[in-house]
């Protein structure tokens, strides 16, 4: 068991861990947050969500960290203070970057043009391997020559990402960043290509979104936002144990980790736990050994009782039930457990009575390759 | 159609002023129209009411002024015309600087419109990506505003063209020097020269519906719409 802690401990950092190097907060106030001062420490690279309900504060604690909200307090990066007290040193004197929620591509210009600007002021500039690289995998090269004022809003969007990667910052500051974008897209693609890129360019990046699955693919840890007042980091169970009691009722997914054993084009082979896992459209390039998160979908799952045998589905993880919570449309949702790591399965009530389910059961639950999103 | 060399003269003239001061607008009314998009000042509201001015003011007003400036018999006069070498009123120099101040609002209004709009989302979208806040400037609002820029040089150019009130009062109408179109025409229509009044009415004319034209054919957006729009924003959640 201990082993299996630290392979899925990958890149988990705590408070502990952050040193002089990171992003510290101390007694930050903005006249949204006035009686509720934001506190933060964070490494100096690592991938951070912050989510919480809409209205929260989330953009404001962002225009405040990229120096484009009156505030005060102390914000210190990278050994450098950036604000103290009421005065700061202006936005683009901050080894950073912010995207913002409607794009703001410079208009008048074509795609490829602005994304020459990104990379020309930036402090850490990509090679043009890198460059030409990331714009395949955004899919974007036929767009490069068109004007901005032409693209469609799930484009735009693409493009300022991928213009903010450009400029390659210590810091990255993203909100809502892939709203508009075809969810498929996003889980299939775009997230791996993120994780990819943030592995071999690190950088320390507070990601923003309503979507907690796009947190639970890229992220290790959680910031919550909730009435201006900032908790965190969390570790992402526990977001989502927050947020199943808001509006994520329909679907669910649940992240798990697991080792990468081999690779052979599109198709993974995983160990979790010791028991093998395959996982088909992959786009990602894994090596053995390293650890990967993935999204499993609750509907995606089914339950049986005995060892299924031979099947085309190609998943079957032994499981242990821990807990279930009837759900009010025919359906329960079971908290499954396997090793270390928990998920969700959503069934019918009527297939839950016949099967005679209970807590503390040992199952088989069984899914198909194409059901590991975000690989 | 033929005109007389006095004529055609007059028309060298008019367009020389009215380029000339659409060049010297351009390069103040770009900087001023920035300084306050972000002036956050309260005398901002006095200086955009001085900029407005012109358009309000009968144009002989302005010229009264500028006569009382410029003349010999006062001391800024003397001043103004040890600076320049020559008196500035009833002078081609002195026609120029009245028609920068007498076209501001034409230069600064679309300016200023499309700096505050576009320009605050674009200038911090440039600064959170480390461009500087005057280079953002040039690489980023210039190409922006495009649409602004080129209706506020055709308006500028195109109002210099009719000018009349400001002439008169401190130009005269001396032959190569200060004689501008609008001011031949009002000199045929007095000597009852109907032929020669409806010759260079029409020219104006043509020319300057020919220009705004020409403004919108060069303004017009990628995106095929007739007016600059902002770009496509996502209707993000907010919080």
């Amino acid at each position: 068991m201990a082993g299996q802690l630290s392979a899925t401990g990958k890149a988990a950092f705590t408070l502990e861990a952050v040193v002089a190097g990171g992003l510290v907060v101390e007694q930050l106030v903005t006249t949204l947050n006035a009686a509720k001062p934001w506190q933060l420490a964070l490494p100096a690279s690592g991938i951070v969500g912050l989510t919480g309900p809409s209205g929260g504060g989330k953009s404001t604690l962002l225009a405040a960290l990229a120096g484009q909200r009156s505030c005060s307090g102390v914000v210190e990066f990278a050994g450098r203070t950036w604000q103290n007290g009421r005065s700061g040193i202006p936005a683009h004197k901050r080894d950073m970057s912010l995207g913002f929620q409607d794009s703001r591509l410079f208009s008048g210009q074509t795609v490829a043009q602005n994304l020459a600007l990104a990379h020309r002021y930036s402090r850490r500039p990509l090679d043009s391997g890198a460059r030409t690289q990331l714009q395949a995998d955004f899919g974007i090269q036929h767009l490069l020559q068109s004007p901005v004022e032409q693209l469609s809003g799930g484009e735009a969007q693409r493009v300022a990402l991928l213009r903010q990667l450009f400029h390659n910052a210590a810091l990255q500051l993203f909100d809502e960043p892939l709203a508009a974008v075809d969810q498929a897209l996003v889980i299939r693609r775009l997230l791996p290509t993120l994780r990819a890129f943030w592995e071999r360019h690190p950088a320390l990046v507070l990601w923003t979104s309503h979507n907690f699955n796009e947190i639970q693919l890229l992220a290790d840890r959680c910031l919550w936002m909730e009435n201006a007042a900032l908790t965190g980091p969390l570790r992402l169970q526990d977001v989502a144990r927050r947020l199943q009691f808001g509006d994520f009722g329909h679907t669910c997914y649940s992240r798990v980790e697991a080792l990468v054993v081999g690779q052979q084009g599109g198709m993974l082979e995983l160990s979790l736990g010791g028991h093998k896992l395959f996982a088909d459209r992959v786009t990602g390039d894994y090596a053995r050994g390293q650890s990967v998160a993935f999204l499993l979908e609750s509907g995606d799952i089914s339950l049986s009782l005995e060892w299924p045998g031979l099947s085309s589905i190609l998943n079957c993880l032994p499981v242990t039930l821990v807990g279930r919570q009837a759900l009010d449309d025919g359906r329960v949702r079971l908290q499954l457990r396997s090793g270390t790591q928990d998920f969700q399965a959503d069934i019918s009530c009527l297939s839950f009575e016949r099967l005679g389910l209970h807590d503390g059961g040992q199952y088989f639950a069984q899914f198909k390759a194409g059901s590991l999103a975000g690989l | 159609m033929s005109m007389p060399a006095a004529d055609l003269q007059a028309l060298w003239l008019t367009l020389r002023l009215a380029a000339l001061t659409t060049l010297i607008l351009f390069i103040i009314g770009v900087p001023l129209a920035w300084k306050l998009s972000h002036w956050r000042s309260r005398w901002r509201h006095l200086v955009e009411v001085l900029i407005t001015l012109p358009l309000v003011l009968p144009p002989t007003v302005l010229g009264f002024y500028l006569l009382l400036l410029f003349s010999p018999n006062y001391a800024t006069g003397q001043w103004l015309a040890a600076l320049w070498g020559e008196p500035l009123v009833f002078s081609f120099t002195g026609l120029v600087i009245a028609s920068v101040i007498y076209s501001l609002p034409f230069m600064v209004q679309p300016l200023l419109a499309s700096f505050s709009q576009n320009g605050q989302r674009l200038s911090q979208a440039a600064a959170a990506l480390g461009i500087p806040p005057a280079i953002a400037l040039f690489k980023v609002l210039l190409p922006a505003s495009k649409a602004a820029i080129v209706s506020a040089c055709a308006l500028s150019f195109a109002h210099t063209l009719g000018e009349f009130g400001v002439v008169l009062m401190i130009g005269g109408a001396i032959p190569g020097e200060t004689q501008v179109v609008s001011i031949a025409l009002f000199q045929h229509v007095e000597a009852l020269q109907y032929g020669a009044a409806h010759r260079l009415a029409i020219v104006l004319l043509l020319v300057t519906t020919a220009l705004l034209l020409l403004a919108r054919w060069l303004g017009r957006n990628p995106a095929g719409a007739a007016l600059p729009q902002p770009v496509a924003g996502v209707p993000g959640v907010p919080g």
